[in-house]
């Protein structure tokens, strides 16, 4: 691997055989390829390494939650109080070594009481903390070689010495650092992600392979964190589910409920669609060894008696319908009505999605016209966003149409009530009322044709405002 | 005038006793039979007492220009149901909303509905709509769920239907299928109609009056034979009353309680 270094192309990594002829890296290319004429060069890529670091990672979620990187070669895994899920800490590291030799990785694994002596240890692959040697300070190239001037090669001479002189001499940093490799102070680590409040994991001797089997353990989980749920007095507000393929790969499901919930059947459903809804099929390949069911959101839900007779409570039906739909279509294709105040027929009444519960309560309640015994509506159950224009024939300019062709069909009209004035908005003008200002009168009529369809037309514009008013179709009545 | 349903009596094995579950598996049968009657006493004596509430209905618009009476009908059928929380589902694409614009609430708080109860829901393509239906009528948030499909979808076919249908079944909701420009096929509906607007009865002035409907039964699963029938639509009693086929006054004029006299003209 060569990578451009101040320059000059240099040897960023080697395998083990040019370690073998003497080639380290740093080392400038000319020179490497002057000891060894037939060297296989490629570019260095750290982005991919990133990515395959990335990739270890997720593989290695199957340990614990807590997983960061450390770049460019590192992995930090926070297993305190996850080691019984392998066995014990031995176990973990010989599992975790074998499944990364299984792709060809090698790897140290070393294990500490805190992030910074266990990578000191990886790095330098010491037994002990006291035998890694003082470059695992990370203080600079002066500092490590004072110290080893004055004979302090490891961490381990420098344990035992006073740490006061130490900090006036070489500066805080190397003082903190020190005691964290000696395991005195412990920073915790960052994980890359934020740890779920719960997670319940499934571990297969035999990595299982059939959708069948990964949904059922899906439920027995989903019903354990219901329980963990319940005790904590929360519904998860968020549910992701990640499934270990025995070949390092990850999966991973995730699913979001509009409210609370700890209904594990309710999960089992919007798993399945989530399922269905991927756009490529899960892959098991040679199975999942491990399944874990993640609760990252929750929120507190209240535990709710329920009758013996099951009482169906529609409201809340209603509550997770819409939030199904939401959720699928996406919130703004689930509305209700609502009204605003306006005599502007299409600006009078809006549309508004049903999710957005918060706000709900500022909306001005909705005060409906209601229906008089033997009127026909005044208005039309139906309205066209933009009106349609139609082609018009009336008795004399102000009168009432007598015909109109819409869609290329002609409607001979046979009954008509109007015209309904409905000036516009002037007092919204900056210039306030004058005529043809702004918008244009439009006149209403309700008409029926020869064939009994009832329609919403109007003129736009009065002949002193407007010297041709144009006709258009606005709505329809039952 | 309605008539009870039949009830099929379960009969009990010897010795056994009814279980909780029997009893209430029956009960819930009961009131998935029970049947929505239109309020004409015309057309319900010939459905025997109503359509099936737990079922899936078609209703079809006459030509192009009665798709907009195709689904007028159905969303008055769906307020014919006793007012209750549950809330009407009205569920339509893209397509059908441009082509025959959205609902009104004014207009639908006038014809006696209340626009409070409508929820709306707007997909995509048919794909979803169809998923959202089964979705809408499996859930108990619903009384009445409304599907519009616009043109012969070929995904519109027995499987589909056959399983709102089951759903609807189940749940005992009331599932109207509106088919805007489209032929029938083979479906899995209880019943299938063909709705076209009709001249009202006029009011003074040659107003145009009630919302004044030509049905026709074009398919009973039920047995029921094909009939035609005029029904106007009366928003005070939420209900369909038999309009005289030959297009006379006397069906308005006569009823003095809803008659034209309290009339203001505009």
């Amino acid at each position: 691997m060569v990578e451009k270094q101040r320059g000059a192309m240099r040897l960023a990594a080697c395998d083990p055989a040019a370690h073998a002829l003497g080639l380290t890296a740093g080392m400038a290319l000319a020179d490497a390829r002057a000891r060894v004429p037939d060297l296989a060069v490629f570019d260095h890529d750290p982005v991919a390494d990133l990515n395959l670091l990335g990739w270890l990672a997720d593989g290695c979620e199957r340990y614990t939650p807590a997983c960061m990187l450390d770049p460019p070669q590192g992995l930090l895994l926070d297993i305190t109080g996850c080691e019984h899920v392998s066995g014990d800490e031995a176990r973990l590291a010989k599992d975790l070594h074998a499944r990364l030799s299984r792709h060809g990785l090698t790897c140290r694994i070393a294990s500490g009481g805190t992030p910074d002596s266990a990578q000191a240890k990886a790095k330098y692959a010491a037994r002990a903390i006291s035998d890694v040697p003082v470059e695992a300070l990370d203080g600079g190239n002066k500092v490590h070689k004072a110290l080893r001037r004055a004979g302090l090669r490891s961490i381990g001479d420098l344990a035992v010495r006073p740490r006061k002189p130490l900090a006036a001499r070489f500066g805080k940093a190397v003082v903190v650092r020190l005691a964290r490799l000696l395991e005195e102070e412990d920073p915790r680590i960052t994980p890359r992600r934020s740890l779920p409040i719960i997670h319940v994991t499934q571990n297969f001797a035999e990595p299982i392979s059939r959708t069948n089997d990964v949904l059922a353990t899906i439920e027995m989980l989903a019903g354990d964190a219901a329980l963990r749920l319940q005790e904590r007095g929360q519904g998860g507000r968020r549910f992701e589910i990640r499934l270990f393929r025995s070949d390092g790969h990850v999966a991973r499901l995730a699913v979001d409920t509009g409210t609370p919930t700890r209904d594990a059947a309710l999960l089992m459903r919007l798993i399945r669609e989530r399922i269905d809804a991927l756009s490529d099929p899960l892959d098991p390949g040679f199975g999942y060894d491990l399944i874990r069911l993640e609760v990252p959101i929750a929120e507190v839900l209240a535990n709710v008696q329920v009758g013996l007779e099951t009482k169906i409570d529609t409201d809340a039906a209603a509550a997770a319908l819409i939030d199904r739909l939401s959720v699928r279509l996406g919130a703004e294709r689930v509305r209700q009505f609502h009204a605003r105040q306006s005599h502007i027929p299409e600006r009078a009444a809006l549309e508004r999605a049903a999710q957005s519960d918060a706000s709900k309560a500022d909306w001005p309640k909705a005060d409906w016209p209601k229906s008089v015994p033997g009127e026909p509506a005044m208005r039309p159950f139906r309205l066209f966003e933009t009106p349609q224009p139609i082609e018009v024939t009336a008795g004399f300019p102000e009168g009432e149409p007598r015909s109109f062709r819409w869609r290329r069909h002609v409607h001979r009209v046979t009954r008509v009530e109007g015209p309904e004035r409905i000036s516009p908005e002037w007092w919204r003008h900056p210039r306030g009322y004058a005529p043809g200002n702004g918008s244009l009168t439009r006149d209403y009529y309700r008409v029926e044709d020869s064939e009994g369809r009832r329609f919403w037309l109007f003129r736009r514009g009065l002949y002193d405002e407007i010297e041709r008013p144009l006709w258009y179709l606005h709505g329809i009545f039952a | 005038m309605n008539k009870k349903p039949n009830h099929i009596q379960p009969t009990l094995s010897a010795g056994a006793f009814p279980s909780v579950q029997g009893m209430w598996k029956q009960h819930q049968s009961d009131a998935a039979q029970s049947s929505l009657p239109f309020g004409a006493p015309y057309v319900d004596e010939r459905l025997r007492g109503g359509i099936t509430q737990a079922g899936l209905h078609e209703f079809f618009g006459g030509t192009k220009a009665d798709s907009h009476a195709a689904a007028a009908f159905a969303l008055l059928l769906a307020w014919r149901l006793p007012e209750s929380d549950a809330g009407i589902f009205w569920i339509s694409g893209d397509k059908e909303r441009q082509t025959s614009g959205r609902l009104y609430p004014y207009g639908l708080s006038e014809m006696g509905g209340d626009p409070a109860r409508m929820l709306l829901v707007q997909t995509a393509d048919l794909r979803d709509a169809l998923r959202a239906a089964a979705d809408a009528i499996r859930s108990k948030a619903a009384s009445a769920v409304i599907l519009e499909t616009h043109g012969n979808a070929r995904l519109v076919d027995l499987t589909s239907t056959r399983r709102l249908a089951l759903a609807a079944a189940e749940t005992g909701v009331l599932a109207l299928l509106v088919r805007v420009d489209a032929v029938p096929m083979p479906s899995a509906a209880r019943t299938r109609w063909r709705i076209c607007s009709a001249p009202s009865a006029p009011l003074p002035g040659n107003a145009p009056g009630l919302p004044t409907f030509d049905i026709s039964l074009l398919r009973h699963r039920g047995g029921t034979a094909p009939f035609e029938a005029r029904v106007t639509w009366d928003h005070a009693t939420r209900s369909f009353f038999d309009a005289p086929l030959s297009g006379g006054l006397s069906a308005i004029v006569t009823d003095t309680k809803t008659g034209p006299e309290s009339r203001q003209r505009a």
